[in-house]
């Protein structure tokens, strides 16, 4: 029953997503109500499980020392299941709301329910084996969600996602092995199991091991020069993006390092294999390259994308300093990162269900329209740059405390410089939806003509750029579009009629706001960030179990 | 399950009787291939065939058991002992290798009941299925075999019978095919024949122990002997074994064929000469005269060799079959590459690999055949969207496909996990990087049929939802081979173990 118990988590989005495949038993009426009740079940399960239940670990299958899944709960397993699952309640209330517009929903929910098993089974793994074996079902179960949109370009950025991802599994692979001949356990333990006199005779190859595996985990987290899968997979649906982002995928690249450097060699035998001195590079470039990217992105989705590869960088400048404070700032950074890129893909998706601009340079003064959620916007961009009171901010400070502790101002420059440029790409996101004009009368805005507005200013390279995307859309959605002009009618026929002087004011801008499915999740998100970067210290001491762990 | 069969076994039969059952199961195999041309009706021969091959799938399995609760034995043919009869040897490898070949060859009896006489005339069936139960009878022999003279006759036997099932379709290409077969694998059993000519001289013996015997007693002075007979025996059987720059006619041989003869070569055929290599290898030379020579060397270049060009060749193919053959070639790159190791666990995982492939390839080309038959294409562009058309076929399909590449615990992965600690055993850590580049190489074919299959907006335009689905009865052979796939995988453990207890000393 306590082993049941502890594996609950990892059942219940499966039996959920066996529901969800069946069409019979399934309507499509009944299908989203079908999902909430699974992720809410699985936070539930995921609850007890880490918290209520006496069993902490269990062998599922054991034929020997190698092939034997286990899994295991500690603190860290906590931290991250606890923040996946509630993130993905989250996310599948606002992909209620946002795949309206999107077709085949059943294959959609099918493999979302099924990833977030996947997840769940990468956080309670109690050994590498287990944990390599749901990094690759990960992949094959992420795949079909990125290429949801099954366009040809879809299918290209597919082919790209697995190419990378498989070869970074493989070299995980490469890297156990020699781990495995040299140890014969791969079983995750606090402070490791590498022991120090396990480096005499076999430093080589142990050193081989680490450099293969943090490389290969490091294609999932997006180290540069293996990143280039993240900006195409932007093709998936906004909530896919979201997840793939804060949680789903690339975090998932970043507990697997924190496993295996922590948990697998300890610290201790890291720093005497001395391997951080070839990674750091990798690491450096990955934050500063990254912000460069962002810097020039006009495409919104492809701008957070290379603002995550340079955010995940800061977390792997933290698992690679070994210190307490740079491993605390690296795991608040992990949370903080998830929880603000969430709220900013959210915020990015939202614009684009409501107006279909997938461009800055068309959103100028979409803030008067929809001003909560660029408010929120900007108070996650704000956190993301890492100004007081907000969370990033606290994961940062602990960051740098963390450099500062092993005496590389390097680092600390480099912090710095990488904010400055997060201000950079973020910011101005800000400053056109808010304070640009769009130089039209706002009653007679509506989103075709604010596009022809666009149009007429902008040169000629990018007025065929953006009459290709204006034909897609319209090839795509004419029909879809249309409902949502007779419901944005409808919603300025309400705001004109609710308050009948602004009629003739003719002040007053329209409301865009999305529904209350994507706008909550938007707020109370925004909420978290600010109220963990006021109240930092419940999640700190948290995470003071990982570092005992871990030193 | 295992330990309570072999109780079951000790108690009611007497331990002679099951000695018994490596003769019976060959005579029985052949003895119906000759009452085959007698029968006229599809449901005889059928019925004649999978009997057959049932009670083979039993014997084998009561075989199994008893050695697992026995170890092996030597049998006498007739009542002359070793050096001047014939013997045979069964040991764990032999019984289980001969309960894999009964398996496969009656899963795909089951599937080609349904679906051969769609690729061959219906005058051809009972001709199939003699060429199908000689051919069997003769790989098991050359599997069981402990005397090289009687391995070679099994051999000639084997090459015609297998000339037999790709000519069966009567077309062109299959008479090329066939042809292209026919001469080179004569040409290998050739080369057999002067390698046992060679070892005659030097030990006057047949019988492996004997010759072993006789061999180490006067080695001085003979070392070039024994390399020209050791390098003739490897490229002999090599050819067989579609060892790679050997490989040639496998191709043209396994995609002309039907698709039942196509699983049972890349399954069966290829793989009985492999275990008489390894057999002449420990136990006719000895781990010592071996590992004096270059041979083992020279196995693994050309067990690289084959995994990284077979794979490279398969991804340029144009047809379904013809890649799931070159993959093929790959896979025997696997193989030989294990037995190039040189120590135990390559051994060991030679004999694994040679079983997780039988099951995963053979399942392969039936799904292949099922989508052939199904949809009349041929190339693996026109097999986009299939998915929506055919899914449970896909899924076996890409469980089979994802064991190839390498996901945990499939048998595929557990393979090249233990080829990779064997490797590192033996020092040779550059080794991992060839095994991991072809696990790559697999993945860039086998994973744009199963995505294109399955997903893409154009794709699956026009496709009809389970439209060219089988029944589940026509499946179900297929089914079963996956789930033993799988199963393999699962419970590798104690199967290398039990493979271990038989391996011969290294």
């Amino acid at each position: 029953m306590e082993k049941l118990g502890m594996i609950l988590p990892l059942l219940v989005p499966i039996i959920g997503a066996l529901f969800i495949v069946n069409k019979r038993l399934i309507s499509d009426k009944n299908l989203t109500k079908v999902v909430a009740v699974t992720v809410i079940i699985n936070f539930i399960c995921v609850v007890y499980s880490l918290f209520f239940n006496d069993l902490t670990a269990v062998h599922i299958l054991k034929v020997n020392a190698f092939l034997d899944i286990y899994f295991k709960v500690d603190q860290l397993t906590r931290v991250f299941s606890l923040l996946a699952s509630s993130l993905w309640v989250l996310t599948a209330f606002y992909a209620f709301a946002y795949m309206d517009h999107e077709k085949r929903h059943r294959q959609f929910y099918t493999f979302f329910t099924l990833t977030l098993a996947v997840i769940m089974g990468v956080a309670y793994s109690g050994n590498l084996f287990t944990l390599y074996g749901y990094y690759e079902l990960l992949t094959l179960c992420t795949l079909p969600l990125v290429i949801h949109p099954g366009t040809a370009e879809a299918l290209q950025s597919g082919k790209k996602y697995i190419i990378y991802s498989f070869g970074g599994a493989t070299l995980v692979v490469l890297g156990m092995m020699m781990l495995y001949a040299v140890t014969g356990d791969m079983s995750f333990m606090a402070h490791g199991i590498v022991d120090l006199s396990l480096i005499e005779g076999n430093r080589d190859l142990l050193k081989w091991s680490y450099l293969a595996m943090f490389l290969g985990f490091g294609v999932k987290a997006a180290l540069v020069p293996f990143h280039s899968w993240l900006p195409n997979a932007m093709v998936a649906p906004t909530p896919v993006s979201a997840l793939l982002h804060a949680v789903a995928v690339v975090k998932s690249g970043v507990f697997s390092l924190i496993r295996m450097t922590y948990f697998i060699f300890g610290t201790q035998t890291v720093m005497a294999l001395d391997v951080t001195k070839y990674l750091m590079p990798f690491v450096v470039v990955t934050i500063v390259m990254g912000s460069l990217l962002a810097l020039h992105q006009d495409h919104l989705k492809r701008r957070l994308a290379y603002s995550t590869i340079s955010q995940l960088g800061y977390i792997l400048l933290g698992i690679l300093m070994l210190t307490p404070n740079g491993l605390l700032g690296a795991m608040l950074h992990l949370i903080n990162h998830a929880v603000i890129k969430i709220t900013l893909f959210f915020v990015v998706g939202a614009i684009t269900h409501m107006t279909h601009f997938k461009y800055i340079h068309q959103i100028r003064g979409i803030g008067k329209q929809m001003p909560v959620t660029m408010i929120c916007f900007t108070v996650a961009a704000i956190s993301l740059v890492g100004i007081p009171p907000t969370n990033g901010f606290v994961s940062k400070w602990f960051l740098g405390l963390g450099a500062l502790n092993i005496g590389n101002f390097l680092y600390i420059i480099i912090l710095l410089l990488s904010a400055f440029f997060t201000a950079g790409y973020l910011l101005p996101i800000s400053v056109t939806s808010f304070f640009v004009s769009s130089k039209s009368e706002p009653h007679e805005r509506d989103a075709y003509q604010s596009n022809h507005e666009t149009l007429h200013e902008v040169s000629d390279d990018s007025v065929r750029e953006i009459t290709h995307e204006m034909a897609k859309d319209t090839i795509h959605e004419t029909a879809h579009e249309t409902e949502n002009k007779t419901l944005r009618n409808e919603m300025v026929a309400a705001e004109f009629s609710e308050d009948g002087e602004a009629e003739s004011t003719d002040a007053k801008p329209i409301k865009l706001e999305p529904p209350k499915g994507m706008l909550y999740p938007i707020v109370l998100l925004t909420v978290v960030i600010v109220g963990l970067g006021i109240f930092p210290n419940p999640i700190i001491n948290f995470l003071g179990g990982v570092i005992q762990d871990a030193f | 399950m295992l330990q309570c069969l072999t109780l079951v076994t000790h108690n009611t039969a007497s331990p002679n009787l099951v000695k018994l059952i490596p003769l019976v199961s060959i005579m029985l195999l052949m003895l119906s291939a000759f009452i085959m041309p007698l029968l006229k009706k599809k449901r005889h021969l059928f019925g004649l065939t999978g009997g057959a091959l049932a009670i083979l799938m039993v014997l084998s399995f009561v075989n199994v058991a008893y050695i697992y609760q026995n170890g092996g034995y030597y049998f006498d043919i007739g009542h002359f002992p070793a050096p001047f009869g014939i013997s045979l040897r069964i040991g764990e490898i032999e019984s289980l290798i001969a309960l894999l070949f009964a398996i496969v060859d009656l899963m795909v009896t089951w599937y080609a009941y349904y679906s051969l006489e769609k690729e061959i005339k219906e005058s051809r069936i009972a001709f199939f299925h003699t060429m199908n139960l000689l051919l069997l009878a003769s790989l098991l022999g050359i599997v069981f075999t402990n005397d090289v003279f009687n391995g070679f006759v099994f051999l000639e036997v084997s090459t015609l019978a297998a000339c037999g099932i790709i000519v069966v379709k009567d077309k062109k290409t299959n008479i090329k095919a066939g042809l292209k077969y026919l001469i080179l694998s004569s040409l290998g059993s050739g080369l057999v024949l002067m390698g046992i000519a060679f070892i005659y001289s030097l030990s006057g013996h047949l019988s492996m122990d004997y010759i072993h015997e006789a061999m180490i007693a006067n080695l001085d002075g003979k070392q070039n002997t024994i390399l020209i007979s050791v390098i003739l025996f490897t490229v002999g059987l090599g050819i067989k074994g579609a060892m790679f720059p050997l490989h040639i006619w496998l191709p043209d041989a396994h995609a002309s064929a039907p698709s039942p003869s196509s699983a049972i070569l890349s399954a069966l055929v290829i793989k009985a000469p492999v275990i008489f290599l390894i057999k002449v290898f420990y136990k006719v030379y000895g781990t010592q005269i071996i590992h004096e020579t270059v041979i083992l060397d020279l196995v693994l270049l050309f067990g690289v060799m084959g995994m990284i060009f077979g794979s490279l060749f398969a991804r340029s193919q144009k047809e379904l079959k013809r890649m799931i053959a070159y993959s093929s070639v790959a896979q025997m790159g696997y193989i030989f590459f294990a037995i190039g190791i040189g120590n135990t666990l390559g051994v060991v995982m030679a004999i694994y690999h040679i079983v997780a492939h039988a099951l995963t390839k053979s399942s392969l080309f039936l799904a292949a055949g099922s989508f052939i038959e199904q949809t009349g294409f041929k190339h693996i562009e026109d097999f986009r969207g299939i998915g929506k058309e055919m899914p449970v076929t896909l899924g076996i399909f890409t469980v089979s496909g994802l064991s190839m590449i390498g996901i945990p615990v499939l048998p595929g992965f557990i393979s090249k996990w233990n080829l990779a600690m064997a490797s590192i055993q033996s020092d040779k850590l550059y080794l991992l990087i060839f095994l991991l580049i072809s696990s790559l190489l697999n993945a860039s074919y086998y994973f744009p049929i199963i995505i294109n299959g399955y997903f893409g907006e154009e794709n699956l335009d026009g496709k009809v939802f389970l439209s060219k689905s089988k029944p589940i009865k026509q499946l179900l052979p297929l089914i079963i081979l996956t789930v033993l796939m799988v199963l393999v995988g699962f419970f590798s453990g104690s199967l290398i173990e039990f493979i271990e207890r038989g391996v011969y000393t290294v």
